[in-house]
């Protein structure tokens, strides 16, 4: 308790620099947490999207496929399968997809393109696939009057292929059996604009999709989203355990989008770096005028080690000093970073120009409020702040009494 | 009688070659408990630097310091601030108390560096402030009090402690004589009422004639030595 009244009136007895010191700290506190709370905002932001749109947040799939997907690596999805995944605590929607390509005809040409067997229903509910019909209708699973599925197709296969909605495609491909496919198919409606993801698609019925590649009861992938894409390795691994083993595998969509998820993790830690550059900007500023205090009171130091204070206490004094600065710092960034951050989260930035993705718009940069934002700015300050004391500290605890005591 | 603190050919040298300066030349002293004892001679005879050796504030050149039983040259830094602590009280020429903390804060630093309970504190503080006079200003600060309060604290905090010697170094040479002179009175009085040894630097003559021995340096040897009935 003494300490803490030593160390506390000590940062008092210079107001001025304290202060300074505290104001650099918070500052520091305070770019750091708005920083990470307008990147991790956005990155939540971009990451929950995509995995809504692309990945899901898990996959089961063969083992391997999601390595190298190839149209042999299929497994036959049961009721029971479906019932036991879609009953996995967490689990909140599921929709099985197949995937593979094949040549399109127009009237008069060919284009390849990407073909993508996906259950109307349980997709709509899943992923965003139903919000990106530009043109025409989005797909149901019957067939039309005359027997023709209906599919939908990307912009630029629209274009190459010169077809609008209600013209025929014919699609030739390769049947898993090594068979040669091909058939006749009614467009349906239009996905966003050339440019887009999707351009190369054509999207099709599951039931029409087995029945082309001759995968009958088979899908490639079944995509599982959970609550949050974050839990995904949890929610991969609670999957894991009801598939009913051999050669079926739950990956998260760390491991699916495994390129994606590394740019977007590096982007990030370099995101970081200026943080780290402003800390330590920070810090050298604080380690001087701890350094200064330390040096002034030289002659105090060699008193109170005259008259018994440990080497190891004195330490402990100028560490204590610092933290308390911190301390100090981090709650008043706090107080300022909270509206920030809050009116971030809330309001956030508008983009100069709003980004659409395949039709979906963003408008808006956003703030994140949660703990880690907080915290994690407390913890480097904190750490810092240690590390600042350190070498003050041990200067502190060597002085020699008689030689300190000489500079009063 | 042994002694409270020894020194044995104790030397301390500063620079070398042609700048060399014998502070300290072989120097033995014993004080025994009890004594009142003055170091005195001329301005650079050593008298400080034999009181900084006697207190472990800093280690010889040559020889031992023996307090206690225990040779202090040979400890560590952790040791040394452990048995400052606990066997010394320093009284100092410019007061040097902690500005920041209260006289009674000072006072009780020590002892709660000794780990004695609060109350005990409390009340060893308030007794030994009253002894020197300053009951009532127990929660002032340094630069709230006079030179010779300052000096009173510096006096009370080295007593609180119960060390088993008080080295002060020109104590009164900062305060004006009657100032000097009442401080004194009141170390003598500890000294005979309740048998601290206390061991002076000093060019004052009040500290020579209350002085139960008297010990003259000279270029950081003992020049001479005289001792009288108190
Ligand atoms: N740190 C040092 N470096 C070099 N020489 C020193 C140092 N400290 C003391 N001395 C020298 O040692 C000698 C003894 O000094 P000391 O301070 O003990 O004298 P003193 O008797 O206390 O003098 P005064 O009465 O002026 O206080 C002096 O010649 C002084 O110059
Ligand atoms: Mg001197």
């Amino acid at each position: 308790m003494m300490m803490l009244k030593l160390a506390f009136r000590n940062i008092l007895r210079n107001r001025r620099r304290t202060l300074l010191t505290v104001l650099s700290m918070a500052g520091g506190y305070l770019l750091v947490s708005v920083q990470l709370s307008v990147t991790e905002g956005s990155y939540d932001q971009v990451l929950d999207f995509y995995t809504r749109d692309t990945t899901g947040h898990v996959q089961v799939t063969v083992d391997g496929f999601v390595e190298t997907p190839t149209l042999y690596k299929a497994f036959r999805l049961t009721g029971d399968l479906q019932r036991a995944i879609d009953t996995v605590p967490g689990v909140q929607a599921s929709a099985p997809r197949i995937e593979s390509s094949a040549l399109g005809y127009g009237d008069t040409r060919s284009f390849p393109v990407s073909v993508r067997g996906v259950d109307p229903e349980r997709e709509a509910a899943l992923s965003y696939l139903a919000d990106k019909v530009s043109a025409g209708r989005y797909l149901t699973s019957e067939p039309d009057g005359q027997g023709y599925a209906g599919v939908m197709i990307g912009a630029q296969v629209a274009r190459q292929l010169s077809l609008d909605v209600g013209e025929e495609l014919i699609l030739v491909s390769q049947g898993a059996d090594g068979s040669l496919a091909n058939d006749l198919y009614r467009v349906q409606g239009i996905l966003g604009q050339p440019g887009d993801a999707e351009e190369r698609w054509v999207v099709m019925p599951l039931a029409a999709a087995q029945a082309f590649f001759v995968l009958p009861g088979e899908v490639h992938r079944l995509v599982i989203l959970g609550a949050d894409y974050r839990s995904a390795p949890r929610l991969a691994e609670r999957i894991g355990e009801v598939l009913p083993g051999q050669e079926l595998s739950a990956s998260p969509w760390q491991t699916v989008a495994r390129e994606f998820h590394e740019t977007m993790t590096a982007d990030k830690e370099g995101g970081m770096i200026t943080l780290y550059v402003i800390v330590f900007l920070v810090c050298i500023g604080v380690l001087n005028t701890v350094l200064m205090s330390v040096l002034e009171r030289t002659g105090e130091f060699g008193v109170l080690k005259a008259i018994g204070t440990s080497p190891a206490r004195l330490f402990w004094l100028i560490v204590l000093e610092t933290l308390l600065l911190a301390v100090i710092a981090c709650l008043l960034g706090g107080l300022v970073a909270l509206p920030i951050n809050l009116w971030f989260t809330l309001q956030g930035i508008a983009l100069a120009e709003p980004m659409d993705i395949s039709g979906i718009v963003f408008s808006h940069y956003r703030g994140q409020m949660s703990a880690y934002v907080f915290g994690f700015p407390m913890l480097v300050i904190l750490i810092a702040a240690a590390l600042i004391a350190l070498m003050p500290g041990i200067r502190a605890a060597r002085i020699v009494p008689v030689d300190a005591m000489r500079t009063l | 009688m042994s002694s409270v603190i020894e020194t044995r050919d104790v030397s301390k040298h500063y620079g070398e070659g042609d700048t060399l300066v014998k502070a300290l030349d072989r120097v033995s002293l014993g004080i025994a408990p009890g004594e009142f004892t003055a170091i005195v001679g001329p301005s650079g005879s050593g008298k400080s630097t034999l009181l900084q050796l006697m207190g472990g504030l800093d280690n010889p050149t040559h020889g031992q310091v023996h307090l206690a039983n225990k040779d202090i040259t040979q400890m560590s830094g952790r040791e040394l601030s452990d048995f400052r602590r606990d066997h010394i009280g320093f009284i100092f020429q410019a007061y040097n108390l902690i500005p920041v903390l209260t006289a009674a804060e000072n006072c009780e630093y020590i002892m709660l560096l000794q780990g004695v309970p609060e109350a005990e504190r409390r009340e060893r503080v308030y007794a030994m402030l009253e002894r020197v006079g300053l009951a009532g200003r127990e929660g002032r600060f340094p630069h709230q009090l006079s030179g010779g309060q300052q000096q009173r604290v510096a006096v009370a905090r080295a007593m609180v402690s119960r060390p088993d010697i008080i080295l002060a170094d020109e104590p009164t040479a900062n305060l004006d004589s009657q100032t000097g002179s009442d401080l004194l009175d009141m170390m003598h009085d500890l000294n005979r009422n309740e048998g601290m040894t206390f061991v002076f630097s000093t060019h004052d003559p009040m500290i020579m004639e209350r002085a139960s021995r008297l010990i003259r340096l000279k270029d950081g040897c003992i020049d001479s030595e005289s001792e009288r009935e108190a």
